[in-house]
């Protein structure tokens, strides 16, 4: 989920300046995303009035697919680059926002739901992850930081974990490399399997929200499916990304335990510090339109402006997929990686089945 | 071993910005503008916003 994100970190000292820097990145994404939303409409319009039996292709898709082919084939100038990594703040601001788009009846509901399948998910994936790093003969901490982030969310845990237990650089890259690599798989074979499987939209977004690893991906695999189920996806990931904190303070006690980390003094100051707000702020939007402080215009207005953020969003997720720098980073955490997450994607798929069959979703 | 290649330091990997903890004070400023948002929608500043 993390990038070089270059908004909130001030490398000039003009504020003015540091404002400037992003808005040539900003309007890239903004084209980017603006297309693919034009590309839907008209080549739905045209198939439709050639009577073709064309799939609806969504405008994250296209807007995934822009990314994708201009990152993969041309060098984007540095000009951009801060721009483009603000895609994680638009992530967490259409998340936010989606929050106005939720009863608190439904959040309760399908957050309790999602709550008590992120505790096994988050157990089997450990518990997955470590066998596989030993089987592979993988580094202990290396297998750590993959398992973090098969369980957790993706690239922001490695990150977050990074630190805690004292990894090194190269692991946190291998580890993300391999995380991001497995998510741009998922946004294609995700969306195909549950098609395949004519899952309804809350279950689908469930499975997404579960098995999809970095939370942009997650997001979009579910928007790639439905609105819906997009919505479910994000809810799933989010109660997925407030156990971070726990996940991360766990392995960073056991390396602390084994003299290769650095001793956690504070347990709670350590757990506020990895909890993911953003997490506090779609709790808080829906609990405002729970008490009807907005109106129902202004509840479809704040709808409308999560879209915009996420249309962003999709344009970074397309944007940093570089396939080139990602073969590059060796084969063997590549090979732990997919077979862990085809396993946790399997495992998760089960999982809610059995919950559909259970409390209907 | 020639002296240029003795001579020449082995290149260790450049850590990535990636790998820098850097994304949670995203958070905050994700929860000012969708506050600032909420204000203009609530206050009709946006008002019926398109998609």
């Amino acid at each position: 989920m993390a990038s070089s994100i270059s908004l909130p970190r001030a490398e000039s000292t003009n504020p003015l300046l540091n404002a400037l820097r992003i808005v040539p990145g900003v309007l890239l994404l903004a084209g980017i995303g603006y297309a693919g939303k034009i590309l839907e409409h008209s080549v739905n319009a045209y198939a439709k009035s050639r009577h073709w039996a064309f799939p609806n292709i969504e405008y994250v898709l296209w807007a995934i697919l822009i990314g994708l082919v201009i990152s993969n084939t041309l060098a984007i100038p540095k000009l951009f680059q801060p721009g483009i990594a603000t895609y994680e703040f638009w992530l967490k601001l259409g998340i936010v926002l989606l929050g106005a788009r939720f009863v608190v009846a439904d959040v309760l509901k399908l957050g309790g739901i999602s709550l008590g399948l992120v505790f096994i998910e988050i157990a089997l994936s450990l518990a997955l992850m470590t066998l596989l790093g030993r089987l592979f003969k993988l580094k202990p901490k290396l297998t750590s930081l993959l398992a973090i982030g098969s369980a957790v969310c993706g690239v922001s845990a490695i990150i977050a974990a990074k630190g805690a237990i004292d990894a090194d650089d190269e692991d946190s890259s291998f580890a993300i490399a391999a995380i991001l690599a497995l998510g741009a798989l998922s946004l294609f074979t995700f969306p195909a399997i549950a098609h395949g499987l004519h899952m309804n939209d809350v279950s689908y977004g469930m499975w997404a929200g579960l098995g999809v690893d970095n939370t942009a991906e997650a997001v979009a695999a579910g928007a790639l499916y439905s609105d819906a189920a997009g919505k479910v996806a994000v809810l799933a990931k989010t109660t997925r990304n407030a156990m971070i904190g726990f996940v991360v303070l766990a392995y960073a006690l056991y390396w602390a335990g084994k003299g290769q980390a650095e001793t956690v003094t504070n347990k709670a100051a350590f757990l506020w510090k990895k909890f993911p707000k953003f997490v506090l702020g779609f709790l808080l939007m829906s609990l405002l339109v729970g008490f009807h402080v907005f109106s129902k215009g202004q509840v479809t207005s704040l709808g409308n402006l999560s879209k915009w953020a996420f249309l962003l969003t999709f344009a970074g997720v397309g944007l940093r997929t570089n396939l080139r720098d990602m073969s590059k980073q060796g084969l063997r955490p590549f090979i732990v990686g997919a077979l862990g997450e085809v396993l946790i994607a399997c495992l998760t798929l089960g999982l809610v089945i059995s919950a559909n069959r259970i409390w209907g979703l | 071993m020639s002296k240029d290649s003795a001579s020449t330091p082995i290149p260790t990997p450049t850590p990535s910005p990636m790998t820098k903890e850097r994304s949670f004070s995203l958070d905050a400023w994700a929860l000012i503008v969708a506050m600032l948002l909420a204000l203009a929608v609530k206050f009709d500043v946006f008002k019926n916003v398109p998609w």
